[in-house]
């Protein structure tokens, strides 16, 4: 969810207009109070999650899904236009057979400003051959 | 428990850019629109046989009736429906998207909905979210284990109540169920009942108007009865409507201005290589 952030241009212009003036606080506050209540609850829940598990299963399961978690979360496509689905990841955490906000609201595909990244630097990236971040295609 | 960076695409959600650039301008002086007051009877009650539930069809915005007839009794699911109260978007969309959730997991477990587990989902999301989410429902069913009826406040508290009201007008409803319900009525006396609960709400609350919109759920499926009652119709002064002949407007002057040309074309080679 903090990921639905619009990315600051570093280099280029400020826009005043989308994220008030510059400053280096601003940057780092949390701007309203649902975002911050939307931050801890994801972790609250996975938490809760995780002490169920522990619980029911003992401890050895939650290692083993996190375990199972890293593996699938690092299967994805190129970077590219066509983003991974995650559809394994989506399976483990149980988002799957959920909708949520989202799901359906304010999706970065449906974007006006969306630019498919360049493959070759999103790999680079990726693979730590280059600097980050990923720059959207080069025109 | 540390655990490794997980790197996914990102997803949507809401979308809080603007926020800070608010905030700057309330800083500078700036005053930003209110929040507009929002006004609702909506009823539910259980019957002999099931659940009904009522609404009226006011929407206001703020002083304005922006809509005189919409649906405030959304569906969750073919045996479950919820009226909602409170921010008209907010209850639709989080009915809307439990709703969602429900058709999923019917589709997982292949059984019926139960109302118990649209409570959950509604209550807990809304109490994930802090009163943010200003949508007040009531929740009414009938499922395997038979006829429920649930209020659900914006911050995620509920009832389980054998009548419940909510919105604006819920005060007025409440004297007409408090005074004339009882167990076991049967249909058409809970249908009166309901009615005359909303109608007592459009009469004595200024946010609640319109038609009364009533939802009979029981074991063998729902019946939605909108705009069951029409008890403000349009008046007009003459009973039998207007009608106007041709030429009614009076044409006072006339004037035609013939349309210019506007490309010259001038003789001589166009393109210049």
């Amino acid at each position: 969810m903090e990921a639905s952030k619009l990315e600051h241009e570093v280099a280029g212009a400020h826009d005043a207009l989308r994220f008030g003036l510059p400053g280096v606080k601003s940057d780092i506050t949390i701007s309203h109070p649902l975002q911050s209540i939307q931050v801890s609850q994801k972790k609250r829940k996975e938490e809760l999650k995780r002490m169920v598990l522990m619980n029911t299963y003992g401890s050895a399961l939650p290692l083993k899904m996190d375990l199972d978690m890293q593996i699938l979360s690092r299967f994805q496509r190129l970077p590219g236009p066509l983003p991974s689905s995650m559809l394994g990841l989506e399976a483990l955490t149980g988002e799957l057979d959920d909708i949520g906000f989202e799901d359906y609201l304010n999706d970065p595909r449906d974007s006006e400003s969306f630019r498919p990244v360049d493959m070759h630097n999103g790999m680079e990236v990726r693979l730590g051959l280059a600097k980050g971040p990923i720059c959207p295609s080069f025109i | 428990m540390a655990k490794a960076a997980v790197d996914v695409p990102p997803k949507g959600g809401f979308s809080f850019d603007l926020c800070r650039r608010n905030e700057m301008l309330v800083k500078k002086g700036a005053e930003l629109p209110k929040f507009r007051k929002t006004g609702t009877t909506i009823v539910g009650l259980v019957f002999k046989d099931g659940v009904i539930l009522g609404a009226d069809t006011r929407a206001t915005e703020g002083p304005i009736v922006c809509d005189k007839n919409c649906e405030k009794i959304h569906y969750m699911a073919p045996n479950i429906y919820c009226c909602g109260a409170g921010t008209a978007a907010d209850t639709e969309a989080v009915t809307d998207m439990v709703s969602s959730q429900l058709a999923l997991h019917r589709y997982a477990t292949g059984r019926e909905s139960r109302v118990i587990t649209a409570l959950t989902l509604l209550k807990s999301h809304l109490f994930s979210y802090q009163g943010h989410v200003s949508a007040a429902l009531v929740l009414g069913g009938v499922d395997v284990t038979g006829p429920h009826l649930h209020t659900i406040y914006p911050h995620g508290s509920t009832d389980t109540l054998p009548f419940a009201t909510m919105g604006s007008g819920s005060l007025a409803a409440m004297a007409m169920f408090e005074s004339r319900y009882k167990e076991g009525m049967t249909r058409e006396e809970g249908i009166k009942l309901v009615c005359d609960a909303i109608c007592s709400g459009i009469f004595n609350d200024l946010g609640s108007g319109s038609n009364v919109d009533v939802c009979v759920i029981t074991k063998d499926g729902k019946d939605y009865l909108r705009n069951h009652q029409l008890p403000n119709p349009r008046t007009y002064v003459s009973t039998r409507g207007y009608s106007f002949t041709k030429g009614q407007t009076e044409v006072l002057s006339t004037k035609i201005t013939p349309m210019k040309e506007k490309v010259e074309i001038i003789e001589g080679d166009a393109m210049e290589e």
